[in-house]
């Protein structure tokens, strides 16, 4: 099992900025399995993936 | 799917999945419906909702890892549109404008669907309707998230945390990208320009693209010798290599100086400055990498062609 600080740098790696970091760490302190999520638009193979969601 | 999608995401997912997070892979067809992808054909948007998730599944992101829900599951909940009213009520249209990239700062209210005027409003519905934590996404989708927890705390539903990941640039690099305004900040504003420029074939990798493409794509790719700002071959590295690695080699002929070995991304920039690696080196050892990191998604579609001929086929034109 991962200790806090493993789980942070594991979340907050590669990552340019975290809205706000002391607010992530109070999800890692507070919860086992918190809940993410990240949205894509269905676009193309080739589309480009117009700016909005990923 | 790109490299970009595949690997920045895919990776941070990853380790998201193994800090102990439930994480959601949302589908957001009803999105794509109103950004008029596939000219808002819901059809074709599903065929390729299903791409991703096959994508997502090749990069090791399959069904037991994460979740995955499709926009359209939300919007049929009744209380998902109440949920998108009250959101819109808390911000002007002006500020529901300004969080879409996709507009450009040039562009006018008259030029614009009344339904991306949802967009902003359903990206924080959702978050709320998912229960989330955190929410993840690239940096150019940082105004939803703002208004999103901005939203969350009027409305007593919480602030959700906001988590960024770099945009990875066309390999034409910034150049190469149109110069239109998406942004009050200048260099967010390019980084979504470049991110515009991937919609170019040549110009940006796919997942599923051979090792023979991937070296050919990387020869063209745009790499001033010396210069790191702007270098998408560089940023690969800084990206995609050293996020991975401790260290990274770069293997290169004996004649030219044999391999190179870097335990920092600051030490290989720097060699990079002072002309200690070449150009073609970079390209060469960046083509070797990225077919060795996609060797696994190659394999799924040998075995499940399906999906891509599916894609193959609604994007004819």
């Amino acid at each position: 099992m991962m200790n806090q600080e493993e789980r942070l740098e594991l979340v907050t790696r590669g990552t340019v900025e975290i809205i706000q970091p002391a607010e992530l760490e109070r999800v890692l302190a507070e919860k086992k399995k918190p809940r993410a999520y990240w949205g894509f638009e269905c676009s193309g193979k080739q589309l480009c993936q117009n700016g909005c969601l990923d | 799917m790109h490299i970009g999608t595949g690997l920045v995401c895919g990776t941070k997912i990853k380790d998201m999945v193994k800090a102990g997070f439930h994480f959601i892979i949302f589908l957001a067809d009803w999105h794509s419906m109103i950004n008029n992808k596939f000219g808002g054909d819901m059809e074709k948007i599903e065929t390729a909702g299903e791409y991703f998730k096959h994508c997502f599944t090749a990069l090791g992101l399959a069904e037991d890892k994460v979740e995955y829900i499709w926009a359209s599951e939300l919007a049929g909940k009744p209380n998902y549109w109440e949920r998108v009213i009250r959101i819109a009520k808390t911000i002007t249209a002006q500020r529901a404008m300004r969080a879409l990239p996709i507009m450009g700062r040039d562009m006018k209210a008259q030029d614009v669907e009344a339904a991306s005027l949802f967009y902003p409003c359903m990206q924080a519905a959702d978050i709320f309707e998912m229960n989330l934590d955190v929410a993840c996404a690239g940096i150019d989708q940082r105004k939803a998230h703002v208004l999103a927890r901005e939203a969350g705390e009027k409305l007593r539903w919480g602030k959700p945390v906001a988590l960024h990941t770099p945009m990875l640039m066309g390999l034409a690099g910034i150049q190469g990208s149109d110069q239109g305004s998406y942004d009050d900040d200048p260099k967010l504003s390019s980084v979504i320009a470049a991110k515009m420029s991937k919609s170019k074939p040549e110009n940006t990798i796919l997942l599923h693209d051979s090792p023979e493409l991937i070296e050919e794509k990387l020869r063209k790719a745009y790499c001033p010798p010396k210069i790191i700002e702007g270098n998408p071959v560089i940023e690969y590295y800084r990206v995609l290599a050293f996020r991975e690695n401790e260290t990274v080699i770069l293997r290169r002929e004996q004649k030219y100086g044999g391999d190179l070995t870097f335990s920092s991304f600051k030490e290989f920039e720097e060699a990079y400055k002072t002309e200690k690696i070449h150009p073609q080196d970079l390209k060469a050892n960046m083509a070797g990498i990225l077919a060795d990191v996609l060797r696994g998604v190659r394999d799924y579609f040998n075995k499940h062609p399906e999906p891509l001929e599916q894609m193959r086929k609604i994007e004819a034109r």
